[in-house]
Parts: C-alpha cells; structure tokens; sequence
C-alpha cells in the first residue's frame, strides 16, 4: 500500500556569500517525489538572499541561481498546497542533492540560518 | 517525451533609467517557451551622487486615502479624524519585455514590481507577527505563455524605473526565467 509521507533535510549557513552543498538519501522504499518546498528558520534571509540548485537522482529540477523565493509558501496558502509540484518523480537512486547559494542583499543583514528542504513523497508502506 | 526545464538569465542595473537589451539562448531541443515568471536582488540602494529632496510632511502622492462614507452618527462611533484605511502604491521596478524571432511583437510585458505594499489589508492580528511577503506571500507560479522556440533566442528589453522615480543610481538584479519544453 502506498502512503504520502514528508522528508525534511536542513543545512546550516554560517558564512554570507558562500555556497553550501549537501546531498541526502531516501530511503529505499521512497518511490514518488511529488512536492518540493523552502522554509528557514529565518525566512526573510531565505526569501531576500537564497539561489539554490535542486538535483534528485542526478537530474536537476532547479538549475543554479533558482531563487529560493519562488519555491517558498507563505502561511495564507493551503497547507496542501504548499509545495511545488514535481509531478511525481521517480527518486531513482534516491539521492537528493542541493546546493545552496546565500548572495547579499540591501534588504538584509546577515546572521547564520539555517535552510529546510521539504518533500512531499509517496512511499511503499512496510507492513 | 516533453521534459519541462528553465532558463535562467541575470540583467544587472546600475544606473538610473537604464535599458538593457538582452538575449536568452536555448538549448537546441526546446519546442515551447511555456511560462515566464521574474525575481529580482538589491545590491546597494545608492551609489550615485544625485541628492533627493526631502520629502515634504504634507504630501501623499505614494497613497490614497479612503474614508468610511457611513455618518459616525449612525454607527454609534466617535469620530477620530484618522484616515480609515491607506491604500499603498506598489514599488514600480521597471518593465520587462520578452520576444520570441518567431512571432512579430512582443510576447510577455510586465511591469515588475517590488513586495506587495498592501499585503496586510484585513489582518487585524498584526500584533507579534507582522505581514510580510516571505510569512504571508502567496505561491509563485509561473505567468502561462505558449510559443514556438524553433529559433531558440528570445531578445529582450529591460527599463528601469526603480532608480528613476528615486532619482538614484540604485544596483540591483532582475532575474528572468524562462520555462520551457525539452523533447527528449
């Protein structure tokens, strides 16, 4: 039986003007990636400073320079419809890769904060 | 097989009222131009030398006020003499057209905006959580657009209008992407 699930992976940026990549698995029995959706602990750094390029199982869906602020929902929209959809994307070898650009930005000062990738997934129950 | 992919090109501004021309460059198999949707970057408010007068305390020019049209009377209210409400005008960036070697004319002109000055209209609950763009915006999706792409350039023209109204060298970015279809 399938079931929707939601993976959060964080990467901490501690640095202005640097780029940080970091690449996660899923597991295995992951076998739709429907939804993709940016939130920060700090989310106007996220939404004036972030570029990020989003790759799962080697194919990139969001090249570099993607501005987080197009891939962000605020609280007036529908929890279900917070993300953006992928159209269900076979994980493949389930590696999720991104790689994260903080740029400066007149609006902002920077502090350290950190950059959740959530997905929206649909996978193999195990019972 | 129609694989949808994106085409992100950079227009730097540095001076008041520039125009930019520009091009995107496709890749070869691209069969579609299907969405175009735009973001921008501050990189400095002013460089330039050009002084601003101060803004005199009376003026309005930026918002319109609206006042209730029922009689304090009826509902019972004391009058305040503050404005009820205050509609802000939106920050014009500058506009953006895009055209396809296609086609004849235009095919997308925007005028790019900067945040919703109005997003907090009907909250009442401003207390502890301001409205801002990046807890309350909406999703962004992508303005629907159907073109062919055989040529595969797209020319451009950008104007800025940011720096201009402020009569300011104002350094910013405007990023353009470009949605497209990609025969496999």
């Amino acid at each position: 039986m399938l079931k929707a699930t939601k993976k959060r992976f964080d990467i901490k940026i501690l640095v202005a003007n640097s780029t940080v990549s970091e690449t996660f698995e899923l597991e295995k029995n992951i076998v739709k990636v429907h939804g993709v959706l940016v939130t920060s602990d700090k989310d106007d750094l996220l939404y004036y400073r972030g570029t990020q390029k989003i790759e799962i199982n080697k194919e990139e869906f969001f090249p570099d320079n993607y501005e987080s602020k197009l891939l962000m929902s605020g609280i007036n929209v529908a929890p279900k419809q917070r993300y953006y959809d992928l159209g269900g994307v076979a994980p493949g070898n389930g590696r999720v890769q991104i790689s994260y650009k903080d740029l400066d930005d007149g609006r902002t000062v920077f502090t350290p904060y950190r950059v959740s990738l959530y997905l929206d997934c649909e996978m193999e129950d195990e019972l | 097989m129609m694989k949808e992919g994106v085409i992100i090109k950079t227009i730097s501004i540095k001076r008041q009222g520039e125009r930019k021309h520009f091009q995107i460059r496709l890749p070869k198999d691209t069969k579609f131009i299907i969405g175009v949707e735009y973001g921008g970057r501050l990189i400095s408010r002013m460089e330039g030398t050009v002084e601003v007068p101060a803004p005199k305390a009376k003026a309005k020019t930026d918002a319109m006020v609206i006042e209730a049209t029922h009689s304090t009377a009826d509902s019972g209210a004391v009058r305040d003499d503050k404005p009820k409400a205050l509609f802000k005008r939106n920050q014009l960036v500058g506009e953006l057209k895009l055209q396809s070697c296609e086609e004849a004319n235009w095919f997308y002109a925007a005028d790019v905006f900067g945040n919703d000055a109005n997003l907090n209209w009907g909250d009442f609950s401003q207390a502890g959580f301001p409205v801002n763009d990046f807890t309350h915006g909406n999703k962004r999706t992508e303005e629907i657009v159907k073109v062919d792409a055989e040529s595969t350039i797209i020319n451009g023209w950008y104007l800025d209008a940011l720096g201009k109204s402020q009569k300011l060298d104002i350094n910013y970015e405007i990023k353009v992407y470009v949605w497209i279809n990609v025969e496999e």
